[in-house]
């Protein structure tokens, strides 16, 4: 019997802050989507009914040499779930994927943390030429083309 | 109880120190997860991390829970229902890679069930009166209907 299948889509976030946000965002469209979560702090995260988390190596500005690790088990993951869409709030496992991401048939979006007020966080500017869509959560940092506000979290 | 979180990412010795010094002189039980944080506290209940259950129950059961001016915990309180005091960390100590934690103090001052404190006075002073701090209304805690519709439609149709 066949059945419907929901697009999938690839949630992305490190610990902490981005990780909260991105669930705020996110859990909301598990009707419509299949969401998976991909995260370095998945042993943080309590076992969330019916959810499906992914570890992966945690890399920031300080700790290049995990970018290799974090790269082979994006490409992984990508290769697995054939995800549809990712969407980030940051940091820089966000950042990778999105540059992994622009060269396969898959659509980044970038949520801006509301921590970002005065200017777009670093992540966020690095990726700014490669993702498809980039949301600020602040009306004074949109221009309405690239950077797109529709209000916050909060 | 009043629960104390300085996030993963960094430890925020001074925010532990003075919560410490305020609990040695106060009859209330103190709950604090410290980070890498060389301070080890001598009058509250310290763990370095906590999984994310317990982490969520102690801001639950909280009073008040005192944070580093981190949106994850923010916004957990806001969820919880608990008002949070939070203190910013400073890119001058060495407390954090910049100084967005003094600029979102501002703005967060705004939220309902937020308080912020960046002087040990300020934080003291929440402190002396925690049966005044409110919660968020339940109204406005969190999520943000209009911008994950505008996502999923982007993700499904392409348009903007």
């Amino acid at each position: 019997m066949k059945t419907d299948k929901k697009p999938k889509i690839l949630a992305i976030a490190s610990p902490g802050g981005h990780w909260i946000q991105l669930n705020k965002i996110c859990n909301p469209m598990e009707n419509e989507f299949e969401v998976i979560y991909v995260t370095p702090g998945a042993q943080y995260v309590s076992a969330q009914t019916g959810k499906t988390v992914f570890n992966i190596s945690d890399a920031s500005a300080t700790s290049k040499h995990m970018l290799i690790p974090l790269t082979l088990q994006l490409l992984w993951i990508f290769a697995r779930v054939r995800p549809a869409a990712i969407v980030s709030t940051g940091a820089a496992p966000g950042v990778i994927a999105f540059l992994l991401a622009k060269f396969l048939p898959i659509k980044t979006i970038w949520v801006d943390s509301i921590a970002n007020v005065s200017i777009l966080s670093r992540s966020a500017r690095m990726i700014k030429k490669h993702a498809d869509l980039i949301m600020t959560q602040w009306q004074t940092l949109s221009d309405d083309k690239q950077v797109i506000y529709k209000g916050s979290i909060l | 109880m009043i629960f104390v979180a300085v996030g993963t990412q960094f430890p925020f010795d001074r925010l532990v120190k003075l919560m410490d010094e305020w609990a040695a002189e106060h009859d209330e039980k103190v709950i604090a997860q410290i980070s890498d944080g060389k301070y080890l506290p001598q009058h509250i209940e310290w763990h370095r991390f906590l999984d994310g259950a317990q982490y969520n129950k102690n801001i639950q059961d909280a009073a008040v829970f005192v944070s580093h001016a981190g949106m994850g915990n923010i916004i957990s309180a806001r969820e919880q229902g608990t008002p949070i005091i939070v203190m910013n960390r400073q890119y001058k100590l060495g407390e954090h890679r910049n100084d967005h934690q003094a600029d979102g103090l501002k703005w967060m001052a705004k939220l309902d069930g937020v308080y912020t404190a960046s002087t040990q006075q300020e934080l003291f002073d929440h402190l002396g009166q925690i049966d005044k701090l409110q919660p968020a209304d339940p109204e406005n805690r969190a999520g943000n209907p209009e911008l994950t519709a505008y996502i999923a439609n982007y993700i499904k149709t392409g348009k903007r």
